[in-house]
């Protein structure tokens, strides 16, 4: 229908339709200055809800309020969806923003307090004075395996219940190297055999494995140890005396 | 872990002193304490200069020869049930036929406890030690 009359119209009325087109887009911009009038002053007083179906919202970047903008195509999520206002509150935003709180701390001190509630195994490894350090010659006692084992403390891996220390020795002419889980049941006993002369300048003490600062077999300190121990045992008790004993015997046979 | 070219120490009276692996046995990619291998002895025990026909008058096996064996020892470390490691400063292993049974009869050396648990108790009673 639009189409017949501009073909039809004489280029003598150009003029004249130009001027129509000016007076209507200067009506137009009234109409919009009239509106954006009215719509400062309504949403002052009320804001109009946003409508829901088949509508997007545009925050827009000058005036920073949201307008709203038709789909071109139906929307995949479904209008029923609920909104972020809507969801519940366990996912509103302040809830969010707060840093979730590490969980592992006291999951390890829970763990450490069932498996050592004397609280001894993490005294002898803690950072104060009487505890072992790297470089003390220690011995440690297995349940399912015979023989204590013993070795310098070359290294402390301190992983809450997961800590575990590294013993160095020579068995037959060959060294071996030993892991133990401090807080392990099986572990019956870590007992210190004989201390550092010096505090050791590094945390791990791997340099032990060089020929040259290997401190070889600690046979003989822990020999000695036992000795000096049966004698302070037997002057203390009974009951501890007989127990140095058998570590005795188990010297002999071996 | 053990694995071909592998040199290992022999700890055990069979003659050899050093061997090379030339296969793991069993679908394995490294062999560990207690797994079987094929090895290749590459020195005798006490072959000295003047020759090892009089030295080899009582070693079973010679240089060349081709034996099963099971190690015993490694420098890899090695993970226990209970989140111990072990771990010893040389590979090691001990010669045996294709039967299982010890090439030699004596067993010079500490051998790991793994043993025990792949049934290799032929080798733990003839070891002087056990870790």
């Amino acid at each position: 229908m639009n189409a017949t009359p501009l073909v039809r119209r004489p280029l003598g009325c150009l003029k004249n339709s130009l001027r129509q087109a000016r007076q209507l887009k200067e009506s137009r911009l009234l109409v919009a200055r009239g509106m954006a009038t009215t719509t400062t002053e309504t949403t002052g007083s009320e804001a109009p809800p946003p409508p829901r179906h088949h509508v997007f919202q545009i925050i827009d970047r000058k005036t920073k309020k949201t307008r709203t903008a038709f789909a071109i195509y139906k929307p995949a999520i479904k209008p029923s969806l609920p909104t972020l206002k809507e969801l519940p509150p366990i996912l509103s935003p302040p809830k969010l923003n707060k840093p979730p709180s590490n969980p592992l701390p006291a999951l390890h001190a829970e763990q450490i307090k069932k498996m050592d509630p004397t609280g001894a195994r993490t005294r002898l490894f803690a950072k104060t004075r009487g505890a072992a350090r790297v470089g003390d010659i220690l011995m440690v006692t297995h349940r399912r395996s015979g023989e204590p084992f013993s070795g310098v403390l070359i290294e402390i891996r301190r992983r809450g219940i997961d800590t575990a220390i590294l013993l160095r020795n020579h068995l037959a002419k060959v060294g071996v190297e030993m892991w133990f889980k401090i807080y392990n049941k099986n572990v019956a006993g870590i007992e210190i055999v004989k201390r550092a002369k010096k505090r050791a300048r590094r945390a791990r003490l791997t340099y032990m494995r060089k020929a040259k600062h290997d401190r070889c077999d600690v046979s003989a300190a822990v020999f000695a140890w036992k000795k000096t121990r049966k004698v302070t045992t037997i002057k203390a008790s009974a009951k501890k005396a007989a127990k140095g004993g058998k570590n005795a015997a188990g010297k002999k046979a071996k | 872990m053990i694995q071909l070219k592998t040199m290992l120490n022999c700890i055990d009276n069979s003659g050899a002193a050093i061997v090379e692996c030339i296969q793991v046995v069993g679908q394995k990619r490294h062999a560990s304490i207690g797994d079987r291998i094929v090895c290749v002895v590459q020195k005798q025990r006490g072959a000295g200069a003047e020759g090892m026909a009089a030295a080899s008058n009582a070693m079973k096996v010679k240089r060349g020869d081709i034996r099963h064996a099971v190690v015993v020892r490694t420098r890899q470390m090695v993970n226990r049930r209970d989140g111990s490691v072990i771990r010893f400063d040389d590979n090691a292993c001990v010669l045996i036929n294709k039967a299982g049974d010890p090439v030699g009869t004596r067993v010079n050396g500490i051998v790991g406890q793994e043993l025990r648990k792949k049934k290799w108790s032929k080798i733990l009673s003839m070891a002087p030690m056990q870790a």
